[in-house]
This record gives C-alpha cells, sequence and structure tokens, in this order.
C-alpha cells in the first residue's frame, strides 16, 4: 500500500520495559506491519552468540540461542540479538498512533515510544565498505550492523494489499 | 560481647537489610544440596577429593611463628585445598543483595576468603573446601534471589540491562531458565558448560518482595536522599557526608 502522507517519513522507536522473547517480538511485528505506514524496521538488542565466544568454556554451542525463528508478513528470519529496541520508519505522522495501538495490543507491560532519528539517509564509510559505492536501495542504509550479512540479517516484506 | 557493632546507619529498610547482610543474620530462604553448588560451581565433581597444592599443614610443619600459633586455620588452609572462586552478577531491579554489599558480607562474616567487587559482579576467592561453604550459605539465604542474581564465571553482561518478560536477567550464555513450573533451573555451570541435569534452584521472589529485600538504593524506590518528595536525609547520609567532610575538606586542609 503506497501512501502518500502530509508529512514526510517520521521515525520512532519502541522501548519496551521488558526485553521481548521471540513469540512476544513477533506478534508485535505482525501487528505493526499490519497498521501498514512502515517503510524500515530495526531491531537491536544484546547479542546472543550461538557458541560461547570466551572464557574456560570457549567454542561451547550454546543451544538456547538458535533457531529463534520469527516469521513477518511473509518472511521468516533468525534472531542474533534479544529483542531490546525496535526502530521504526514510518510514512507520515498519521501511523504514530496506529503503532501506539499496535503496541498496547501486543505487549503485556510498559513500553516508551520515541520520535527521532535512527536510521542514516546518505551512505558513510561503513556503507562504502560494505555495500560498494553504489548503492541502489537507500533504504537499507543504517539497517544493519557492519559484521551483518544481507541475506541473513535482513529481509523484504512484501507490500500489504488493502 | 558488650558492644554489638552497627555496621551501617539508616533506618529505611534498604539501610536496615544493608545491616542484615554485613552482620550475616540473613534469613535462609532455601535448600540446595551441596553436590549441586559444588556442580553449579564447576572447579570439581561432587563426590571427588579435593585436589591440593601443599600437603595438609599439621603434616608440612610450620615455622615457629606467634601468629601461626594464635590463628586457627580454616579447614581448606589446613588441609591444603587450592584457591577457588564463585561470583555472583546481581541485577540492578532489585536484587537482594548488590557488588559491594556481597563483599562486606564475605570479608566481614567468611574467614580466608577474598572478596573482589567489580560494577557487574562480585566474586569471592577462598580455598575450596571453604568456598563451597560460603557459595551454598550464600545461595540459600536471602541475599540471592533466583532470578534477579546469577552464579556466572564469564560473560557477566546484564547487571544494568532489563530484565527478560518472565523477570529473569538476561545471560547472553543461557546459564539458567525459567522452568514451566515457575522455578529456575541451572541448566550449566557458571562457565557455561551444560550440566548433566538441570539443578532446581527454586522460585524467585516476587517484584514486591525484591523490593523488600534490597540493599539498593534506587531513585525510583528508595532514594538515597534528595529533595524528591522532600524527604530527610537519611542518617546515612549524614554519615557519608560527615566522611567525606573528614577526609576530603580536613584532609586538603584548605587554609
Amino acid at each position: 500500500m503506497v501512501t502518500t502522507s502530509d508529512t514526510g517519513p517520521v521515525q520512532v522507536e519502541i522501548f519496551p520495559g521488558r526485553f521481548l522473547m521471540p513469540e512476544t517480538a513477533q506478534r508485535l511485528l505482525n501487528e505493526i506491519y499490519m497498521t501498514g505506514g512502515v517503510k524500515r524496521i530495526m531491531i537491536q538488542g544484546p547479542n546472543l552468540p550461538r557458541a560461547v565466544p570466551y572464557g574456560p568454556a570457549r567454542g561451547t554451542p550454546i543451544e538456547e540461542n538458535r533457531d529463534l525463528l520469527i516469521e513477518v508478513g511473509d518472511q521468516a528470519l533468525e534472531l542474533r540479538v534479544k529483542v531490546g529496541r525496535i526502530r521504526l520508519e514510518l510514512e507520515g505522522e498519521e501511523d504514530i498512533p496506529k503503532v501506539q495501538a499496535a503496541c498496547e495490543r501486543a505487549l503485556p507491560f510498559s513500553f516508551s515510544l520515541k520520535r527521532g532519528r535512527f536510521f542514516r539517509d546518505v551512505s558513510t564509510i561503513t556503507d562504502y565498505a560494505k555495500y560498494g559505492r553504489v548503492i541502489e536501495d537507500k533504504r537499507i542504509l543504517g539497517l544493519i550492523d557492519p559484521k551483518a550479512k544481507k541475506e541473513r540479517d535482513m529481509a523484504i516484506l512484501s507490500e500489504l494489499d488493502e | 560481647m558488650a558492644y554489638t557493632p552497627q555496621y551501617y546507619p539508616g533506618n529505611t529498610s534498604v539501610g536496615i537489610n544493608r545491616r542484615k547482610h554485613m552482620s550475616g543474620n540473613l534469613e535462609k530462604l532455601r535448600d540446595i544440596p551441596e553436590a549441586d553448588i559444588v556442580s553449579i560451581m564447576g572447579h570439581r565433581a561432587p563426590g571427588a577429593d579435593y585436589p591440593s597444592t601443599h600437603p595438609p599443614l599439621k603434616e608440612m610443619g610450620e615455622p615457629d611463628c606467634p601468629v601461626r600459633q594464635l590463628v586457627e586455620p580454616t579447614p581448606g588452609a589446613a588441609a591444603g585445598d587450592r584457591i577457588r572462586y564463585s561470583q555472583f552478577a546481581d541485577s540492578m531491579y532489585f536484587a537482594p543483595s548488590i557488588p559491594y554489599w556481597r563483599s562486606y558480607w564475605g570479608a566481614i562474616n567468611c574467614r580466608g576468603c577474598d572478596p573482589g567487587t567489580l560494577s557487574g559482579r562480585q566474586i569471592i576467592e577462598a580455598r575450596e573446601r571453604d568456598i563451597e561453604a560460603y557459595t551454598k550459605t550464600q545461595m540459600d539465604s536471602e541475599m540471592t534471589d533466583v532470578a534477579l542474581c546469577s552464579m556466572r564465571g564469564c560473560t557477566v553482561h546484564g547487571h544494568s540491562l532489563r530484565l527478560e518478560e518472565n523477570g529473569m536477567m538476561f545471560d547472553m550464555l543461557a546459564r539458567s531458565e525459567m522452568g514451566a513450573d515457575g522455578n529456575v533451573y541451572y541448566a550449566k555451570d557458571q562457565v557455561g558448560i551444560p550440566l548433566d541435569k538441570k539443578i532446581n534452584v527454586g522460585k524467585p521472589m516476587s517484584e514486591a518482595e525484591a523490593k523488600k529485600r534490597t540493599t539498593l538504593f534506587r531513585a525510583d524506590a528508595i532514594p538515597f536522599s534528595g529533595t524528591v518528595g522532600a524527604r530527610k536525609p537519611d542518617e546515612a547520609l549524614e554519615a557519608l557526608h560527615h566522611m567525606w567532610e573528614l577526609r576530603s575538606l580536613w584532609g586538603y586542609r584548605p587554609e
């Protein structure tokens, strides 16, 4: 659904009172996706490594951190992080109350919704190092950290038909 | 003894809890089997002999020293055990004990222990026999809430993070988990090596109970002082101010 809004794109951050389990994150993201006004979504949080990174047990696999799949819309992604903050770019200001309502439906605890600038729209040195000089789809800027892999950690959701 | 030390001033619940921790008059909340504590610590298999670094002191023969004659060695020292540790991370979200208060407890109540305090963790090192006893005391008492405090030997990150949905502190190595019955289970030992069977350490405290038992002053719970709510400065703050004044002002002699 392509909407033209009166105000330009708006970026918000959802900061829940607790870390989200994969099921709760999936529920929340689907609710947000269904509101229809979302351009970009980024999930940020502490790392969940697949194997112990250092210390006496270094290399031991961590089974609990594997296969944390969430399905948003028609795409499935494996979570590499514990869901701490969710950053969204919305089509316009009128979508903010919809996102607020979606959060209230999906989250059983308190949360705060902040407005600000969280995504880059201009390519920087790390983007050049990762993607090269020519970047066709500017929406990928600032969406994943430099070490992440585009195929594994990013998904493009189809537009909602309404 | 005619004189009982006060340990800590102040009349808030936090002050009272701090006194309880330092004096060692703690309530026992649970009884975790010794073998389980030893498994979680991960230094030796439960039931195995204690490896030693030197022969027992009686066999070794000590030099003729009046201090050695005065001081009774701890059981671990007398046997010649290795020195091993247990390290705890306590959540800032109203964990009962906090790093400095664990260290005070250790230094005041535990013989032969070396407590180390850091912002995100607190470690006690002692002879193996002794540290097992001290760790059991800590884990059984009200100092430890099984969801908000965790025995972590490495990758301690999590004390300042938000809690998970079930109230547990974040653990990158997923050492402990909340079972379906509401009990917390340790699936791995303190460094992350999986255990043979999960160890049930009991139910966590409710949020209200944690707030009652905590030794942590927080602005959104019981503040140390301040003008928010027009709270009269606690005796603890006056004592702290007094200490600061004597040390800083008079130490620097601003003439």
